[in-house]
């Protein structure tokens, strides 16, 4: 034994005899081993999974991750983190990290290392080649909600300013758009009034679709901690099957998939028949309207002459009290319980929940909402149901729209990443939006486009037909996340040139003519935004795995080899702060103001609009919104176009896509599991999670397993009009759907769900339905 | 010296004697298993036994509970969480495996604090609290009884407010390490 062993173990030995009155420990002279915390360094991080937007300190040691801990000092989390979270830095070091960029062989197959300057030049090359002989809608980017703000600035400013193209959209317009076009068309500005704030605030959350307790679930142990303090606090569980969520809820309202629009007409219906509605409010801040109504002329967007374009434009008309009351009488509490399938006495307690003007009501919603045929308009009713009872804008009263991504606010809303969209809620379409980006951008006038680009479904379609020639992918896996995936499969060689950017491989790097490799979360400097509109700033704290490089480098590294380097005017080594600041200019003196880097550097997050550098927790009220005047109470001062008035949309109720018949008789919704992070790439490398949920199921009624005879475990052939699967048959775990119905995780690239979905889309955002098509079951 | 001499004797005979062997000790898992469970000192640890259909807290009470056939069930240290199954969610931090294989290898190494380091004002001060209270409300949890383990076992439970004599520093250091 020698000396250090000795020691130790007289250590180990000494505290055991404590018990026999050692009871001070070790003595200070026999020193143990080193400290195994010298040279560790702590810097505040926010999480790199969902929008929660949790603050963690990360530990560094030896340029490596070694341990995070959950932010006591941040405001989201204080200090609790979910599962994903405690193991983030796992998530760095999985073996096949990717280090070198790799050029796929001439051959077709397989891969080969090339040098930086080499791939770089390539994709100028190509890039440039595909302008010139096909023009600007022949280029695409494809990014995503998990971009950092830099990194999603510098691909805006690259594709619209610098390849004067539109056609640049990110994932979440599969997961956010709902919400954005809820929030555009009825306050005309994106992003929440409320925050998080109200979890310790309101008396009721109602969660429309929303498994909070595996997809938010430090926000949902807020809502329980609050419960626990206050036993009068409620939560009611609408959903299309019981999940953890339901076990912690006060009550379970299951409904028919997609009947959501007919439940909440059928609340503002009781409402308005029983005048729980504030009267007051309304004449001063809402104003009505309608859109097309007609199913027919609407569509869903993935049929016969929309199947490969689908550019639905909605129409408004003005509306008021007295037509809604007319509107709603097809949605009395009887008609709507046969549609619905929710009981009479459910949707009168509902209407008592909202109607309530005592206690403070807070909607919370997510993909159940937004991933909807009309999803847009589910936003828009939910929104309607605090706009008629003024539980808006007000502590403990609000819609708020949770998100799913680190940075979908931060970045693919704010920063507008979208085909239609410039920073700042300015829209391509007006005149007056393109002058001022052109200016901020010291462009010349006209260089940016007036004509939305693709939206992502119609970028992956138009890729399949080629009339996308070039396409650059970053920090996304659509190989696995698009709907209805067999019409976008692809064989390279094609004559497209796609390139990735990931930090592991995927079916999308599988597939990629070239694969560029990307710093991750803490190798890289960042800066993310939340749900609850908070951005947050960490900086580099640990190398980058070989060769990797951040997203944002890459891209102005391609530009300035396309000769649009005046995009980017900075040093090589200190272009983040002065990129922030520029596109802070955007934000300024129109309620969306940004803290300064300086500040977000020192800061927990701040919530924007930040004026004289304060936050601001709840938008459009007086007394916390600088731009509200005292007297104004609350008041929706970005919507100029109504008179400052938010709109209360009347919007029917309309039939999913595709229903279950004789054919294919069960519904089929996806969605993710608490361990896994979407499309797995990162959580998957997790041992732990992995081992915790370790592959796709098809979870399924036990009713329905014994009358098919399929047992717990039995692999199960799962078939759609679009394609099949092989799962095995979970009865009775964490979730349980009714019968008729089956559920399905999308993190597994090896059980390709979206092999079975349709791409059937809401008609004004565009975002696709993941949660209704119809299959069928055998024993595979 | 000459304290520390006395001590180190006692220690040796102790070791001697074999009172490391008694009742208590033989339910504690070895330190190498303890680590496996934790990604990094610090990270939840993960659920080692088979799911059983009772709700957590029927077992991981706040002192903890001898289950017939299954083993000794460490008391709760979430005194704030702990108290009501219908308000707590554990999975949300505990993972429980149900395959032992991986889907790619990941070199990942986490960090190993050393139980035996505390840090005293003087010799013969009681330690400062080394780590964060939150979620660690209930001291005794393991600190003290059946699960406890030798390094870090109380030799004075009885006396009931652990913070009289060991301070917790507050947020800036309120946390699982000392932050910079």
């Amino acid at each position: 034994m020698d000396r250090r062993n000795f020691l130790k173990v007289l250590g180990v030995s000494a505290a055991t005899s404590t018990p026999l009155g050692c009871g001070q420990g070790p003595p200070d002279n026999v020193t143990p081993s080193p400290d195994p915390l010298a040279g560790v360094t702590w810097d505040k991080a926010p999480c790199r999974y969902c929008g929660t937007g949790c603050g963690v300190e990360v530990a560094v040691k030896d340029d490596k991750v070694v341990a995070v801990r959950g932010d006591q000092k941040s405001p989201v989390n204080r200090g609790l983190l979910c599962t994903k979270g405690y193991y983030l830095p796992a998530m760095l070091y999985g073996k096949d990290r990717l280090t070198k960029p790799l050029r796929r062989n001439a051959d077709g197959k397989g891969f080969s290392e090339i040098s930086w300057d080499d791939a770089l030049e390539l994709i100028a090359t190509k890039f440039k080649q595909t302008l010139t002989d096909h023009g600007p809608e022949a280029v695409a980017m494809y990014g995503s909600g998990q971009w950092t703000i830099f990194d999603g600035y510098a691909a805006l400013k690259w594709v619209k300013g610098g390849m004067r193209s539109n056609n640049i959209d990110p994932n979440a317009r599969l997961c956010m758009a709902s919400a954005v076009m809820g929030f555009m068309t009825q306050f005309q500005s994106d992003e929440p009034m409320g925050c998080y704030d109200d979890f310790e605030l309101a008396d009721d959350f109602v969660l429309w679709g929303n498994n909070m307790a595996e997809t938010h679930p430090v926000l949902l142990s807020r809502i329980l901690a609050h419960k626990q303090a206050n036993p009068q606090v409620r939560i009611i569980d609408l959903a299309t099957r019981r999940t953890p969520t339901t076990e912690l809820s006060d009550m379970h309202i299951g409904f028919i998939p997609g009947t959501d629009l007919a439940l909440a007409n059928g609340i503002l219906h009781l409402l308005v028949a029983e005048g729980n509605i504030d009267e007051a409010f309304i004449n001063e801040n809402v104003v009505f309207k309608r859109g097309i109504e007609d199913l027919e002329k609407i569509g869903y967007g993935c049929f016969d002459d929309q199947k490969e374009h689908y550019g639905f434009k909605d129409k408004a008309t003005a509306s008021s009290l007295e037509e809604l009351k007319t509107f709603l009488a097809d949605y009395t509490p009887e008609k709507v319980s046969e549609t619905t399938g929710v009981s009479v006495a459910q949707i009168r307690i509902l209407a008592a929940v909202y109607g309530d003007m005592q206690r403070g009501t807070v909607s919370l919603w997510c993909m159940g909402v937004n991933q909807h045929i009309r999803g847009t308009w589910m936003n828009n009713l939910i929104n309607d149901l605090h706009l008629i009872t003024g539980k808006i804008s007000k502590p403990g009263s609000n819609p708020l729209s949770l998100t799913g991504q680190p940075s979908a606010c931060g970045t693919a809303r704010e920063v507008g990443t979208l085909s239609n969209r410039l920073p700042s809620d300015r829209l391509v379409t007006i005149d007056k939006h393109r002058e001022e980006t052109e200016k901020i951008w010291n462009l010349k006038p006209g260089t940016i486009p007036a004509k939305p680009g693709y939206h992502a479904i119609d970028m992956f379609r138009a890729l399949s037909r080629g009339d996308v020639k070039a396409m650059w992918i970053q920090v996304t896996n659509p190989w696995v996340s698009l709907p209805n995936l067999t019409r976008f499969e692809r064989t390279p060689g094609d004559g497209r040139f796609i390139v990735v950017s990931d930090i592991y491989p995927t079916p999308t790097t599988a597939i990629a003519d070239l694969i560029l490799p990307s710093a991750a979360w803490v190798e890289r400097e960042g800066l993310f935004g939340n749900t609850e509109r908070r951005t947050q700033q960490w900086n580099q704290m640990v190398s980058p795995p070989g060769e990797a490089k951040e997203d944002a480098w890459q891209i102005i590294q391609v530009a300035k080899r396309m000769g649009m380097g005046y995009l980017f005017p900075w040093a090589d080594d200190n272009w983040h702060e002065p990129m922030f600041e520029e596109y802070r200019k955007f934000t300024l003196g129109i309620g969306k103001d940004l803290a300064s880097y300086e500040q977000l550097k020192e800061s927990r997050g701040l919530r924007w609009p930040v004026v004289n550098g304060k936050e601001t927790r709840y938008r459009y009220a007086a007394g916390h919104d600088p731009y509200v005047k005292k007297e104004q109470g609350v008041h929706f001062y970005k919507a100029k176009k109504n008179g400052e008035k938010a709109a209360f949309w009347l919007r029917p109720y309309h039939p999913p896509a595709e229903v279950p018949d004789e054919q294919y008789p069960f519904w089929l919704s996806t969605g993710r599991v608490l361990e896994h992070w979407h499309t797995g790439s990162m959580t998957r490398r997790v041992k732990q999670l992995h081992q915790a949920v370790p592959e796709a199921y098809v979870e399924i009624n036990r009713a329905d397993a014994v009358r098919l005879g399929l047992g717990d475990g039995v692999r199960i052939r799962v078939s759609s009009r679009r394609g099949e699967i092989i799962v095995r048959a979970k009865i009775d775990g964490r979730g349980q759907t009714p019968q008729g119905s089956v559920f399905i995780p999308f993190f597994d690239e090896a059980k390709l769900v979206n092999r079975l979905t349709l791409d059937a889309m809401d008609n004004i955002s565009k975002e696709p339905d993941y949660k209704k098509c119809a299959v069928k079951l055998e024993k595979a | 010296m000459r304290g520390g001499l006395a001590i180190t004797l006692l220690c040796v005979l102790t070791m001697v004697f074999g009172c490391r062997k008694g009742p208590s000790d033989a339910v504690l898992t070895d330190s190498a298993v303890r680590a496996s469970r934790r990604a990094y000192d610090g990270a939840p640890p993960v659920i080692p036994h088979k799911r059983t259909s009772a709700a957590c807290t029927a077992c991981h009470t706040t002192a903890g509970k001898s289950v017939p056939g299954v083993g000794i069930a460490p008391a709760n240290p979430h005194l704030l969480t702990g108290r009501s199954a219908a308000t707590v969610h554990c999975q949300q931090c505990h993972t429980r495996a149900i395959v032992n294989t991986t889907f790619v290898e990941n070199g990942f190494e986490g960090l190993r604090r050393d139980l035996l380091r505390a840090d005293r004002v003087a010799y013969g001060a009681p330690p400062v609290m080394p780590h964060s209270t939150l979620m660690r409300e209930n001291c005794l949890a393991c600190h003290s009884g059946l699960a406890a383990r030798p390094e870090i076992r109380c030799s004075h439970p009885e006396r009931i407010n652990c913070r009289q004599c060991h301070i917790a520093r507050e947020v800036a250091a309120n946390n699982i390490w000392p932050t910079k």
